[in-house]
């Protein structure tokens, strides 16, 4: 396939311009699942959603993707709720709760597939995509309910975007200040369902759950703020959609959901090593930096110390005497020097009035219990 | 019934007992989702595994598949420790990374490959009886019940040998780790456990299954018992139980052999939960009702032992002044009457002697909180409960 094709190709449009705005609809909501510590709900909803999916097909005997999406619907919300029902009545903590209905729903959900497959008039073919995915079976209808849901709940996003901010940082207050928020939470938990469901014709049952989380938990990395966290993470969602479409149309035999959950995974890895403020890299750098700009500093301290038996301040010394102290070498010196804090003239230093004054308050900030 | 389904249940319910065993600690100990993690990201090393030997059962592949599984475990800990994401992200974001590498191996080498997605995910029970294990040209029966018999064994000699370390080391870290037990060991012990089990399991019931037999039986059990041992027999005993009789159900609807057991799990965990003595939502719910009817009786006590004048005692007062309905005022009425801890005479209610006592005794609990519950009080005055 041609880099060519790939803009004027009508199927190959469609299906990148579905995994794009389903890409940025799992960030946008997937932001607010991460921040709930509910990543893990995302997994038990879509494994919940099989039994769904089959039932609407032996209910109606159709296979209408709408239909099938509405049982699909029902099964998660039913899931999910009952999640909720049994870490709130029983002692069975979240954890299990999740593992519970995932593994169970989805084995029920295994047991009717199965059940269909026998059938007589069995014309299953096709629920099986649902287990992985299938973008290439999505076609202009797929994509304009795609595109109006990611436009419903934007708008309920942004008309309770006060009320689900409070809610998301602190439930407590957001309560006693008297909004409902057990409506707030279960508007926010169907709208997670919802963009789940969705996608599970294209990325399957089982990936769903990393196209929820790997985008919101990508962006995090780079912000603070909510509003730029979840326009990040849509954004993030959208190109693994769309990278992950194209890399998959160039090869064969490559199913789409695989491999745009391993670029969404990429920028996970990215965004860990390379976010400046929370990155791996830059933080093991700051750690590095501190830890030689302290060094400098007992140096710089050690000097003071000698100095300050001296009437002369800048009465050179040797640098011979600071080999008690293991903390200079003669790079830390040179530093120093560069930093006009001490003058090095042969094998003497001698501190300067500004590296004085500097020590000086070092030392003061360090605590009189020293002197 | 011939021998080959015979075959299939013995298998069904050893890999039943096999995964029951690591679940119950997995539950207790609050990780049954690393189970979940587990049995996704093994998939890349038992493709590995499979390309090197070409046999879903040698022992190399169990074991190369089950260190990727304590891989998992020791990325999903590494994430949790740089502090980037919360804990339960870090799980979310493993394991669909490494089972989607392994779909995609899977997928691009489907030529030359006997191993299919379906199988992964679904496992193949009802074939399993068809690959023999012969040594020296005699038949010793099916391979995967020689694999799954030798991983129980191991499990259940493990069980017992560390029993009370890993008892310990569950209910009280703290606790283990100054009496000098390696929590960390027990821990990656258990961990590798659960991976050689999933691998091993998988075979039969696949992936996502593999995680119901594991969870499923422990987490029912947990609101059956609070003993530990018991709480392993009864998971035991419930994981068994549904893998022979979803292998009927199985037989019955022609449909898939794991996909029936889960369901049993699954039918067998709601009655629990609905039904379960002390812990199931109705009998939670019951004594809810209890409490709160229990509870409005202690605060009508003491209004009563607060207030002397005649028109603070009148049964009216109750709907007018305390704002309780009718129905909830005569509920408590009467409780209190049954109880003997109040007289009626005419409309005005009195405290009698055993009331005044209860009274005073509930009092001086709720004042000072020396008394360990009020239910040993409720208990000892009460002969109807609420």
């Amino acid at each position: 396939m041609d880099l060519i094709d790939f803009f004027t190709n009508y199927t190959l449009r469609t299906i990148t311009l579905g995994t794009a705005i389903l890409g940025a609809i799992c960030g946008m909501l997937g932001s607010f699942a991460v921040l709930r510590k509910q990543s893990l709900l995302g997994d038990a909803i879509s494994h919940a959603s099989l039994p769904g999916i089959a039932l609407a097909f032996i209910i109606t005997g159709v296979k209408d993707p709408n239909l099938i999406l509405l049982g699909a619907l029902i099964s998660g919300l039913i899931g999910t709720f009952w999640i909720k029902g049994i870490t709130k009545r029983t002692r069975l903590k979240s954890d299990t709760a999740l593992g519970l209905i995932l593994s169970l729903f989805f084995g029920l959900g295994i047991l009717l597939l199965t059940f269909i497959q026998k059938m007589p008039n069995a014309n299953q073919a096709g629920l099986d995509k649902y287990l992985f995915g299938q973008a290439a079976t999505l076609v202009e209808q797929d994509v304009l309910i795609m595109a109006s849901v990611t436009g419903v709940s934007l708008i309920v996003l942004l008309l309770f975007w006060k009320e689900f901010k409070l809610l998301l940082f602190d439930p407590d207050y957001t309560k006693t200040l008297g909004f409902n928020t057990r409506f707030l939470d279960i508007l926010i938990t169907f709208f997670i369902v919802l963009a789940i469901v969705l996608g599970l014709q294209t990325v399957g049952v089982i990936l769903m759950s990393a196209m929820l989380l790997a985008p919101a938990a990508a962006a995090r990395q780079w912000t603070n703020n909510l509003s730029t966290m979840i326009i990040l993470a849509s954004i993030f969602g959208a190109l693994s959609g769309i990278f992950g479409t194209a890399i998959s149309a160039t090869q064969n035999n490559l199913s789409t959901g695989p491999v745009i959950v391993l670029i969404a995974a990429s920028f996970v890895l990215i965004s860990f090593a390379f976010s400046p403020s929370r990155g791996l890299i830059f933080r093991e750098m700051r750690f590095r930096k501190n830890r030689k700009e302290l060094h400098l500093k007992k140096t710089l301290t050690f000097m003071y110390r000698i100095a300050q038996n001296h009437d002369n301040i800048s009465h050179p010394h040797a640098i011979r005497i600071l080999n008690n102290f293991q903390g200079f070498t003669k790079k830390s010196l040179l530093k120093l020097e560069n930093q006009e804090l001490i003058s090095l003239s042969g094998k003497q230093w001698a501190l300067t009035k500004k590296g004085y004054e500097e020590a000086a308050s070092i030392n003061k900030k360090l605590g009189k219990s020293d002197d | 019934m011939t021998s080959a389904q015979l075959e299939i249940q013995i298998i069904a319910a050893l890999v039943a007992m096999a995964c029951a065993i690591p679940g119950t600690f997995l539950v207790l100990r609050k990780m049954a989702m690393i189970s979940d993690a587990i049995s996704h990201s093994i998939l890349p090393g038992l493709v590995l595994g499979f390309f090197i030997t070409n046999d879903l059962n040698s022992p190399f592949l169990i074991l190369l598949a089950a260190i990727t599984g304590v891989v998992t475990v020791v990325l999903v800990e590494f994430i949790q420790k740089t502090g980037l994401v919360k804990e339960d992200t870090a799980i979310g974001l493993v394991f669909p990374a490494l089972f989607s590498i392994g779909v995609i191996l899977i997928a691009k080498n489907a030529n030359d490959v006997h191993l299919d997605i379906d199988a992964v995910l679904l496992g193949e029970l009802a074939f399993a009886p068809f690959d023999r294990l012969e040594v020296n040209a005699i038949d010793i029966g099916p391979k995967s019940l020689w694999v799954i018999g030798t991983i129980l064994l191991t499990t259940i000699s493990l069980l017992l040998l560390f029993f009370k370390e890993l008892k310990l080391s569950t209910f009280d870290k703290g606790l283990a780790t100054t009496l000098g037990f390696s929590p960390l060991l027990l821990h990656y012990g258990l961990m590798t456990v659960s991976s050689i089990t999933v691998v091993g399991a998988f075979d039969a019931v696949g992936a996502i299954l593999v995680v119901a037999l594991i969870i499923a039986p422990a987490a029912t059990a947990y609101l059956l018992t609070d003993s530990l041992k018991k709480m392993l027999l009864i998971s035991c005993f419930l994981g068994v139980f549904s893998a022979i009789s979803g292998y009927w159900m199985a037989n019955f609807l022609d449909a898939s052999i794991a996909g029936s057991m889960t369901t049993m799990l699954g039918i067998i965990f709601l009655i629990v939960y609905l039904f379960a003595p002390k812990r199931g939502v109705f009998s939670v719910i019951y004594k809810e009702k209890h409490q709160r009817i229990e509870v409005s009786l202690l605060v009508f006590l003491l209004h009563l032992q607060n207030h002397v004048e005649i028109e603070e005692r009148h049964v009216d007062h109750l709907q007018k002044h305390i704002n309780w309905g009718k129905v909830k005022s005569k509920t408590i009425l009467d409780l209190a009457q049954k109880n003997n801890l109040i007289k009626l005479s005419g409309n005005i209610v009195n405290l009698t002697e055993k009331g005044t006592e209860f009274t005073e005794e509930a009092l001086r609990y709720i004042t000072t909180n020396k008394e360990t519950a009020i239910e040993d009080l409720k208990a000892k005055f009460f002969l109807f409960r609420g």
